[in-house]
């Protein structure tokens, strides 16, 4: 009898234990679909509803907030998911949150992912529905690689056909790859360059050298560089050459005009420089001139050995000695 | 011809079993609708026959859950979907392999043990002993190890889940650092009651086909004792065909009602 009690005692056991880890198990799986909490009913319309069935869990920021209840098509281009929200995260939903379908990792089940909004709009009530976004289709992701595959392979066809041409030498680049005559002159020219660079460098070490021994305080470049009441009459004098250079040429205008009046007027100077008769008559008459002043140096040595004359001629060469002597006398 | 007539004679004793089967079984309802109820022998058989099966199903199904995440890894770590373990072998476990693993193990245990007993006390004339001293033998012996094995197999199947679970995450706790809490978590997001219904509900079927074939082995055992022994094998392949079969059938019916 005691053994029969102990017995069922042990079944007993057995069987609680059992019925509770399966009820508990219904449980957690029940929980887990928002089977036993109170939740609410929202939807969202979508065109493409990628594979979403029902039970498929709902997230909002990352966390399990519900599943999918039903996915009922509407016309065709419209399917509206309902979904059971748990009724806790009602009030961190926003009216403008918005609804797109993903996956659970690249090869998880679909499920409905909730953004949050931004703006400060009421919390979604029961029945409403969120705005929603479609994603990128696998199949037109696909069908984008597709179109990037062929150009790659378009792009691969051309790298193969240059790595060719540089590698046969054809073209500036296979030209500069094979050429060892090029590359011993592009060595030269890059030993060139440097020896340059490093004379540059030095010789600009030098100007700096000399730069910093300027002595800017005293020296010219120094005070026009430092001085400000020099750098005033610099301004000065600038504004003085820029006046004067505008009455020189307002003078050049005035000689042009009087060179054009000249060239074009029947003027003296005009007759003067364009008429030749008169110029050899000029000529002539300076000839006659001439011979007259010789005449005239001649009869006057003749006067100045006339007796009658003499002594006047004699009389102006004393005075002459005299005033000279007295101006000697002055600078001494 | 001699082939033919054997094939024949096969085939009609095949057939006569079935319909001896299939009158067992219904003799099973009638009697268990009818009563007096054996409450007493009902609560020993179940003793026996869940109790003592035990440690039996938790040691396979804890060495089931381990090798299963074992063989399953490398292939997984492949596909770099190794954080799909905890869905793979949750689903696997509590859909299918729990439940016929359990199943083939209360086959060989169960089975066998009722064949050999009641084939033994057919042998042994007890059960005409027991109708003529006006005991309903039928109710006595059958009704309540069916209904025993019938109602066990299921808490069996339970425990063998759990086991096999918690031997599967620890090996992806020691071997892939997952934490138990996370490892169970990932299980029960995985898990939907398309998933635990239709196997508790297929768990009933196996146990009442194992003590139904067990019974019924037994019950007609024939030829003296070398017809336990008979009656014990007989009992152990016919019952792991049928939970097969049993299995195929409710994962057809399952399928009409849930998507899985």
């Amino acid at each position: 009898m005691a053994k029969t009690t102990l017995e069922n005692l042990k079944l007993g056991i057995f069987v609680i234990l059992g019925t509770v880890l399966l009820l508990v198990a219904a449980y957690l799986i029940g929980n887990r679909q928002n089977m036993f909490g109170e939740t609410i009913p929202i939807s969202a319309v979508f065109k493409n509803a990628n594979g979403l069935q029902n039970g498929n869990n709902v997230r909002f920021s990352g966390i399990n907030v519900g599943t999918v209840n039903k996915i009922e098509m509407v016309n065709d281009t419209t399917i509206r998911v309902h979904m059971i929200i748990a009724e806790k995260m009602q009030q961190h939903i926003k009216k403008d949150a918005v609804a797109m379908i993903g996956s659970d990792g690249l090869v998880g089940s679909m499920l409905i992912n909730i953004v949050p909004g931004k703006g400060n709009v009421t919390t979604i009530g029961p029945g409403d529905e969120l705005r929603s976004l479609s994603k990128v289709a696998t199949q037109d992701m696909l069908s984008t690689l597709n179109v990037t595959n062929e150009n790659a392979a378009l792009l691969t066809e051309d790298l193969l056909k240059v790595s060719r041409s540089l590698t046969t030498g054809n073209g500036t680049l296979g030209l500069l790859l094979n050429d060892t005559e090029m590359a011993d002159n592009l060595r030269q020219t890059l030993i060139n360059l440097k020896n340059t660079s490093e004379q540059a460098n030095a010789a600009i070490l030098e100007l700096n050298e000399i730069v910093r021994k300027v002595n800017f305080e005293e020296s010219t470049a120094g005070i026009l560089l430092n001085d400000s009441v020099s750098a005033l009459k610099m301004r000065n004098i600038i504004t003085h050459l820029e006046t004067s250079s505008i009455a020189i040429e307002s003078t050049a205008k005035n000689l042009n005009a009087v060179v054009a009046e000249i060239q074009q007027g029947d003027g003296a100077i005009n007759t003067l420089i364009t008429d030749t008769v008169l110029a050899s008559q000029l000529k002539n008459t300076m000839r006659n001139v001439d011979q007259g002043v010789e005449r005239f140096n001649e009869n006057m040595e003749a006067l100045k050995h006339n007796f009658l004359t003499r002594g006047y001629f004699k009389k102006q060469e004393k005075e002459r000695e005299k005033e000279e002597r007295k101006a000697q006398k002055e600078r001494q | 011809m001699a082939q033919t007539v054997q094939a024949t004679k096969n085939i009609k004793q095949f057939l006569g079993e079935t319909g001896e089967l299939s009158y067992f079984a219904g003799r099973f309802f009638k009697e268990f609708l009818k009563p007096p109820f054996e409450l007493k022998e009902l609560l020993r058989q179940c003793y026996q026959l869940g109790n003592r099966s035990l440690v039996l199903v938790l040691f396979t199904g804890f060495i089931i859950g381990l090798v299963l995440t074992l063989q399953s890894r490398p292939t997984l770590i492949q596909f770099g979907a190794v954080s799909m373990m905890p869905n793979m072998v949750g689903i696997s476990i509590v859909r299918e392999i729990g439940p016929v693993i359990t199943a083939l193990i209360c086959a060989g245990r169960i089975a066998s043990g009722i064949g050999a007993e009641l084939g033994s006390m057919r042998v042994t004339e007890q059960i005409d002993a027991m109708e003529v001293s006006g005991t309903n033998p039928f109710k006595y012996l059958v009704v309540t190890r069916i209904l025993a094995a019938t109602l066990m197999l299921p808490i069996l199947v339970v425990f063998g889940d759990l086991v096999a679970l918690y031997g599967s995450a620890l090996v992806e706790n020691l071997k892939g650092n997952v934490s138990f809490q996370l490892y169970f978590n990932t299980v029960f997001d995985a898990l939907s009651y398309g998933d635990l219904v239709p196997a508790t509900i297929k768990s009933f079927f196996f146990g009442f086909v194992i003590g139904l074939v067990g019974c019924f082995k037994g019950y007609y055992s024939k030829k003296g004792t070398a017809g336990v022994g008979i009656a014990a094998n007989t009992a152990v392949v016919v019952a792991s065909l049928l939970v097969f079969l049993v299995d195929f059938i409710a994962v057809f019916v399952s399928d009409i009602f849930y998507e899985l």
